[in-house]
């Protein structure tokens, strides 16, 4: 006997409603007692450990996502330059036989080769293997999901024989003998890793060296280090947007996929934790690590999403969560009599003075509900109670920093210069007393239970300020390009960022999807550097990209 | 007989701390860096081979002590004030983890409400 869901998601023409329907949040707290017992008696099922198996969705192998590839829509600049299509133009190109891997793999390494010592987006290239294994691809039949995609790997994901350095002088010299399980599942599916892309050390801030030095460029700005390229993914969102790679991988604790994504004018997908496993990820925070993908559009993130998520024997945080759906389904735009509709019935939750923000930021979000609107989505108006807002303060926030201290106090023991910049924010998970974690563990109830009955209980879709709420509590958020912003005398996109019930990714690719039907935010990129910019960040006189001192990390860390 | 727990209820209107507290703000910097370093002592973590002060370091001992006596001062008491009903409010390491929430989606799962139809 299925309870009555909660919220909307009903879709007549395709019955199967988003799992983020399927959480029933009237008994929401009346089964806690129940279902604790239940699992304590052994009624949640946790799988033996063993060797990284494929991911498990889609049902298909997505031949009908791929034949939806309307031909007369690919960009007129793809007919020069496969790198301008997105992963998933050039997959259904790669299955019909017109476009070779090995083409398209070298219409990449190209671009490396004439533009990253601009950019800056990879700290390490895989020219030779990525090549020889697209020549492999090229041999085969391409039926898996990511056939012949190259992509950027955050290098704080182990890469079997390949350093794995984090930027950090802790990992410099490391050279993992397995892949990530993410990893291993996107070379499973056929996807080709062109290199490990920069990163904020150990994955805190915007991309820099241990010490300090700024490294890698926003793609929009590329002569102008002031232009943050968001991060800690900075190498994955800027090897994206500069047609470095076709997509990539980032991973997120406090905003690492989804800051990046929005400085960049991407569509970046946090899942909810747990959907992809974090075997093989360089530890940052034990309970808000998540991997995702940073992409071209909705499309393309479910694309990747689909290859990697999945319960993975070798982390138990993946366990016994609910089956990986199919993502590319709802990633498939869906035609109503009047243009595109959002797939499922969907509420957009709007919280006080958010789509009143200053400047540019308030005119992109009025835009984005007038596209929503027109997509079907109903727009409701939420009242947050007060102890949103303390529960979301950096007080609350800097308790995740007994889980960054705990696995690198050996490194603290042996020197602290290990650290360069990231010091402080290392440090001070040491002084946080237990009680005080303890709080913060209660806390994370507290908020869960606030969004689910005072944001989640009136719609499926929050609109948010900040990623901190669902970054904490573990819930799935995206990034949307919409409009533009002024930066540094700069143009650069602008865009949303938006929050999800628990498993709730297909309801945001679903919004996502039918608001790019109708726009073009997502198609739009930056030129290549120019002489001069080319000139100021590489020629022999080429002044330093500046840095970043430890307050400035230690905010942005925190 | 007084049926009121004695703990705090979860704040719905004024919110923030019923009890106050005196707070580290009331302690000297020398001290709590005493206190600081001391920890660190214990832990076994030595500040010793940074520079003392020199801005152009990487880092020193100087930026690390104010960044750790803000968290001390500034940001740990509020998180120790903070009212939070016990019998309400467990503590809850994977939220999105919670049976309530992950089983309510699996059960459904097994009923075949979210399975059978690929793309």
């Amino acid at each position: 006997m299925t309870a009555q869901v909660a919220g909307s998601g009903r879709d007549m023409a395709h019955p199967r409603p988003p799992q983020d329907a399927l959480v029933d949040r009237r008994d929401f707290m009346a089964r806690m007692g129940a279902l604790a017992a239940l699992a304590a008696l052994g009624g949640c099922a946790v799988r033996e450990p063993g060797e990284v198996a494929a991911a498990p969705g889609p049902a298909s192998d997505g031949a009908a996502f791929f034949r939806a590839v309307s031909r007369s829509d690919l960009p007129q600049e793809a007919s020069t330059d496969p790198a301008e299509l997105t992963a998933w133009e050039a997959g259904a190109l790669i299955r019909d036989g017109d476009l070779g891997v090995e083409e398209y793999v070298e219409a990449y390494l190209e671009r490396i080769r004439r533009w990253d010592g601009v950019y800056q987006a990879y700290g390490h290239v895989l020219e030779e293997e990525a090549l020889a294994e697209a020549r492999r691809q090229d041999s085969a039949s391409p039926r898996s999901l990511l056939h012949g995609i190259p992509l950027a790997i955050k290098d704080n994901v182990y890469s079997a024989g390949i350093p794995t350095r984090a930027n950090s002088h802790i990992f410099r010299d490391f050279v993992p003998d397995e892949d990530a399980t993410v990893l291993a599942r996107l070379r499973m599916a056929g996807g080709i890793p062109l290199g490990k892309s920069q990163l904020g050390p150990l994955a805190t801030t915007r991309a820099l060296t241990p010490d300090g030095e700024i490294t890698t460029m926003n793609a929009w700005a590329p002569g102008d280090p002031r232009v943050s390229p968001g991060g800690s993914s900075s190498g994955s969102a800027t090897a994206v947007m500069a047609r470095l790679a076709a997509s990539s991988i980032g991973t997120q604790t406090g905003g690492s996929i989804t800051m990046p994504s929005l400085a960049q004018g991407l569509t970046g997908l946090k899942p909810t934790f747990g959907r992809t496993s974090l075997h093989g990820v360089i530890p940052l925070s034990y309970s808000r690590d998540h991997v995702g993908p940073l992409a071209r559009d909705a499309r393309d993130a479910a694309l990747i999403l689909q290859a990697m998520a999945g319960a993975d024997p070798r982390d138990p945080r993946t366990q016994g969560l609910p089956p990986v759906p199919d993502f590319l389904n709802a990633s498939l735009p869906v035609e109503g009599p009047n243009g595109p509709r959002v797939r499922w019935p969907t509420r957009i939750g709007v919280l006080p003075g958010w789509a009143g923000a200053p400047e540019e930021d308030g005119a992109n979000r009025q835009a984005f509900l007038a596209e929503a609107r027109e997509v079907g989505a109903e727009v409701v108006e939420l009242d947050p109670p007060p102890a949103w807002e303390e529960l979301t303060s950096i007080h609350f926030n800097t308790l995740r920093l007994v889980e960054r201290t705990e696995p690198f106090v050996p490194y603290l023991k042996e020197d602290v210069r290990l650290f360069g910049v990231t010091l402080n924010s290392f440090l001070g998970g040491l002084f946080v007393s237990g009680d005080e974690y303890m709080k913060g563990q209660r806390a994370k109830l507290a908020l869960l239970r606030l969004v689910m009955d005072e944001f989640l209980s009136q719609c499926d879709v929050v609109m948010l300020e900040s990623h901190v709420p669902f970054d904490m509590i573990g819930f799935p958020l995206m990034t949307l390009p919409v409009g533009t912003r002024q930066a540094e005398g700069h143009t650069l996109p602008g865009g949303v960022l938006m929050g999800a019930g628990p498993f709730g990714e297909e309801r945001l690719l679903a919004v996502a999807t039918a608001i790019q039907a109708r726009t073009d935010w997502h198609r739009r990129r930056p030129d290549d550097p120019t002489e001069a910019e080319e000139a100021r960040m590489t020629g022999p006189n080429a002044p330093s990209r500046g840095h970043l001192d430890l307050e400035t990390v230690t905010r942005e860390a925190e | 007989m007084n049926s009121t727990p004695p703990f705090s209820p979860f704040p719905t209107a004024s919110g923030s701390s019923r009890h106050g507290s005196p707070g580290t703000h009331q302690i000297e910097d020398e001290e709590l860096d005493r206190w600081i370093l001391t920890r660190l002592a214990m832990v076994g973590v030595d500040l010793g081979v940074l520079p003392e002060d020199d801005p152009d370091a990487p880092a020193d001992q100087r930026r690390v002590l104010v960044s750790l006596r803000q968290i001390l001062r500034e940001r740990m008491p509020v998180v120790s004030d903070y009212p939070l009903d016990p019998m309400q409010f467990p503590p809850v390491l994977y939220p999105a983890h919670l049976p309530e929430v992950r089983e309510a989606t699996v059960v459904r799962a097994d009923e075949g409400d979210i399975l059978g139809e690929g793309p």
